[in-house]
């Protein structure tokens, strides 16, 4: 045996690829990004400055304080109209020149319309942000709302219902919502508003929506980018003439209808849609780092035990997946997933008794690799301009903090398996369900009945 | 006219090739504690041999069911257990695979890449493959065959290419097909695209060049090469003569027409003249298309786009969805009508500036992710040799004229030289 010769550091790493994974070296300490500057302007709008090193790209958020409670109920859908007509020409701009102007100068704008509140979305090079963010404040504060605009956007509204009619997932996920909440709720019906209701919608009746609930009262303006100069005195001039509004009802709690099995028919689908849900809760309940820890382990990973027991295993679904819908009060949980019209049946009886942990509850190791999955996600999803708003913005409209990311984060490293099993087991039934199935009917009913989901309600 | 705004500062941007033949592309940024790992091998469904459509994306699954050291379905569960991400995609020209991960677990996702590209074929199996192939099946119904218009893309291409031209099929293929791969399949296709000297390697995020460097060598470079067999390199075609035509009766919700033109290959600098031609047609709000249907009431969509494609030619479509009432040959003819009459008259200034500022967004923002970085540093090191071709690119697109845009239209986007696909609403 030779001596012992002192072995350079470098060596302590394998040389070669080695016959087992590497070791990971645990993640630095991150915390969510904090506002560069805040300030409230007089009329009550709040406005957050994130500057981000390297974002190019300036992202800017309204996040308004507009549940859909505000809608009249034979009107639903009249938010998501008045939004979509914002940038169809303003007092300043006029027709096309507010398109052409905002093109020019590279931005972009999109809306976004939640249960809980609207946003209206400014991406713009940071290179170009003064010319830019005084058309945001135009589209918002001034809008022209001419007729033909809000009567073609009503027209491609309805046809967008008939696009989404002739899909089968969005098809399911409407119905879900339908079966999961009783008519009063509402959840129970599309936020953009349902045909009855959108056809309805006049420009009067839009003029009348954006001079009495667009304003600052309870809104924030969310910006982050790598821009030099604080935006704050930009955004002053842009918004500061911008008249409150009153305070309006925020949106009650969703109520669950009975559980339901309800069948959709295409015929001569190739393929079925499949929903399998109930209600949930919401982040603001206690128990929602290990009801995120617990989903994740049975249905948000790649390897989680649905995903690997119906895709990896059988081979009966390209993936599946199970998810919290989390309102501002309340919320859902689903399984959703496509599967071939012939092993519908036995995907659904296997999904559900993948959901019961009563024999078999979360291993250490599952909730650990749950618990990395989730921590180590949320500096990627922080890690932009965009990502950033964004993240502040659902927090909003939630009720919740603009960092709520950091104490999220906190709590979820605590879950251990026992939490993640209890809040799990607390909150996903899978004893009585609700579940939608878009399919071909005549090859469904019998697989569904025999698999122990006997159809309540046919359309 | 005020000066074009300045464009951000360059990517730094290392290369490096191991002796295995390897690329390799750094380009570190330490404003995140993670980095992306990006592999584009440069295969994809223009190199599968006919009889076997959508093999390179059923292989794309199978590179995911284990290798070596890797037991089968671990490695998206090894990577996302230390809070990170992983997939890939197959497109007409190449196989991408990619992790973005905790800048802990770099290691991890190089050694889980090399182990794969070493030994792929330790692990296969028959029924691994089998199970894939039924994932894939279900992929297939999900995203194209159980969806309206989900046929578009393979009914444009095979109105644009002869049957057997390496465009000539979509990456999805057929069910028989993908009924017909077997084993071997897999391991000739392995042998012959999966190699060191076929992918380029690009790692961006928080990671210096030397760390990054030497990590890929200890796992990539003790794999050894192959010579790669010839693989089609299809010459440039003219554009389309005969005005081909597919009128479909199907179950949608709208008539629906989508013309597509060949164009030039994405590495001529005609395409980009007529990339931009596209957009002051289809582009916003603002673009010709959408005043001329949608805000006329002919319309609910219009739109057009190119597919930039690297062996010989790309592709162009222009397309709209009527509304009700409206004869699906107008929304045709008028869309037919615009594009004639770009390639007469050109665009103006403003339209191209538009055209112009609105890339500068959507490129910038696709560079603001380490994910989308490290995939443009590997497509532009992949189809065009060269990554600091990313660093370029702005100030290429803005060199566009409105001349070129006008010359380009008329050669390459003639209503003469185009194929029409027609959805109809069946009775």
């Amino acid at each position: 045996m030779t001596p012992r010769r002192p072995r350079p550091r470098a060596s302590l790493q394998p040389l070669s690829h080695a016959a087992t994974a590497p070791a990971v070296a645990p993640p630095p300490r991150w915390r969510f990004p904090q506002p560069t500057s805040a300030a409230r302007l007089g009329n009550g709008l709040d406005v957050l400055w994130y500057r981000l090193p390297g974002q190019h790209v300036l992202a800017a958020t309204l996040v308004l304080d507009l549940p859909l409670s505000r809608e009249p109920r034979d009107l639903e859908g009249l938010a998501t109209i008045t939004a979509r007509v914002l940038d169809e020409g303003t007092v300043d701009h006029p027709g096309e020149q507010f398109a052409e102007r905002l093109e020019a100068v590279g931005a972009a704008m999109g809306i976004h319309v939640s249960l809980s509140g609207q946003q209206v979305m400014l991406d713009v090079p940071v290179t170009r942000v003064a010319e830019a963010l005084p058309l945001l404040a135009e589209a918002v504060r001034r809008p022209r709302l001419e007729a033909a605009d809000v009567e073609r956007h009503v027209a491609l509204r309805l046809a967008e219902i008939e696009q989404l009619e002739a899909n089968s997932a969005q098809t399911a996920n409407r119905w879900l919502r339908r079966q999961l909440w009783t008519p009063d709720s509402r959840a129970s019906r599309m936020n953009g508003g349902e045909p009855d209701t959108v056809a309805r919608i006049t420009p009067v009746e839009v003029a009348a929506f954006h001079a009495g609930q667009l304003g600052p009262t309870g809104a924030t303006l969310v910006l982050a980018g790598d821009l030099a100069e604080d935006p704050l005195d930009l955004v002053a001039d842009a918004f500061a003439g911008w008249q409150a509004n009153p305070a309006g009802p925020e949106l009650a709690r969703p109520e669950p209808a009975p559980p339901s099995v309800l069948l959709v028919d295409r015929p001569g689908a190739v393929q079925a849609d499949v929903r399998l849900a109930g209600p949930g809760t919401d982040r603001h309940d206690p128990r929602w780092p290990a009801l995120l820890v617990g989903t994740t382990a049975v249905g948000g990973s790649f390897l989680s035990r649905l995903n690997r027991v119906l895709r990896e295993e059988r081979g009966w679904t390209y993936g599946v997946h199970l998810n919290l819908t989390p309102h501002r009060d309340g919320g859902s949980w689903a399984v959703s997933g496509s599967f071939r019209t012939e092993v519908v049946g036995a995907a659904l009886a296997e999904a559900r008794s993948l959901l019961d942990l009563g024999a078999e509850p979360l291993t250490a190791a599952e909730t650990e690799a749950a618990v990395h999955q989730l921590t180590g996600t949320l500096p990627l999803r922080a890690a932009t301009a965009e990502g950033v708003v964004d993240q502040v913005a659902s927090h909003l409209l939630a009720g919740l903090p603009a960092d709520h990311a950091d104490q999220l984060l906190a709590d979820v490293r605590q879950v251990g398996p026992e939490a993640a099993t209890a809040a799990y087991t607390e909150v996903v039934d899978p004893a009585a369900p609700t579940v939608v199935v878009v399919g071909d009917a005549g090859a469904l009913e019998p697989a569904l009945e025999q698999a122990g989901f006997p159809v309540t309600e046919r359309r | 006219m005020p000066a074009a705004p300045a464009v951000p500062p360059p990517l730094p941007i290392s290369e490096h090739t191991l002796a295995n033949g390897l690329r390799l592309v750094v380009s570190p940024d330490h404003a995140v504690p993670s980095v992306t790992v990006n592999l584009w091998y440069d295969v994809g469904s223009r190199h599968e041999q006919p009889g076997r459509s959508g093999f390179a994306h059923l292989f794309e699954h199978v590179m995911f069911q284990g290798s070596t050291h890797v037991a089968r379905s671990q490695h998206i569960a090894l990577v996302q257990g230390c809070g990170g991400t992983a997939n890939a995609t197959t497109w007409f020209d190449r196989t991408n695979y990619f992790e973005t991960v905790p800048v802990g677990a770099l290691e991890l996702a190089l050694w889980l890449e090399a182990d794969r590209l070493g030994g792929l074929l330790d692990a296969l199996t028959q029924a691994s493959l089998d199970n894939q192939r039924e994932v894939v099946k279900e992929e297939k119904r999900q995203r194209y065959d159980n969806v309206p218009y989900g046929d578009v893309l393979q009914r444009v291409v095979e109105l644009t290419f002869p049957a057997d031209h390496p465009y000539g099929h979509t990456t999805i293929g057929s069910m028989d097909d993908l009924d017909a791969a077997s084993l071997d399949d897999v391991r000739e296709f392995f042998r012959a695209h999966y190699l060191p000297s076929n992918a380029v390697l690009s790692v961006v995020g928080d990671v210096g060049v030397e760390r990054a460097t030497e990590l890929v060598e200890r796992e990539f470079g003790p794999l050894t090469d192959r010579v790669r067999p010839d693989v089609p390199d299809p010459a440039p075609l003219p554009p389309l003569t005969g005005s081909p035509r597919d009128e479909v009766r199907a179950a949608v919700p709208s008539d629906a027409v989508h013309l597509s033109w060949r164009l030039p290959a994405l590495d001529q600098d005609e395409f980009d003249a007529l990339d931009v031609a596209l957009g002051v047609l289809g582009d916003g709000q603002s673009a010709r298309l959408h005043r001329r249907l949608v805000r006329t009431e002919l319309a609910e969509a219009a739109g057009a786009s190119s597919l930039g494609l690297i062996g010989g030619n790309s592709i162009g479509i222009v397309s709209g969805r009527a509304r009700d009432g409206v004869p699906v040959e107008r929304v045709e003819s008028t869309l037919l009508a615009e594009v004639a009459r770009l390639g007469a008259e050109g665009p103006t200034e403003e339209e191209v500036d538009r055209v112009v500022a609105q890339f500068e967004r959507s490129w910038l923002q696709s560079l603001s992710r380490i994910d989308s970085r490290a995939d443009q540093l590997s497509r532009a090191a992949t189809l065009l040799d060269d990554p600091a071709r990313v660093n370029e690119r702005i100030t290429e697109v803005r060199a566009v004229t409105p001349e070129q845009v006008r010359d380009a239209a008329a050669r390459w986007l003639s209503p003469t030289s185009c194929g029409t696909l027609v959805h109809v609403q069946e009775a």
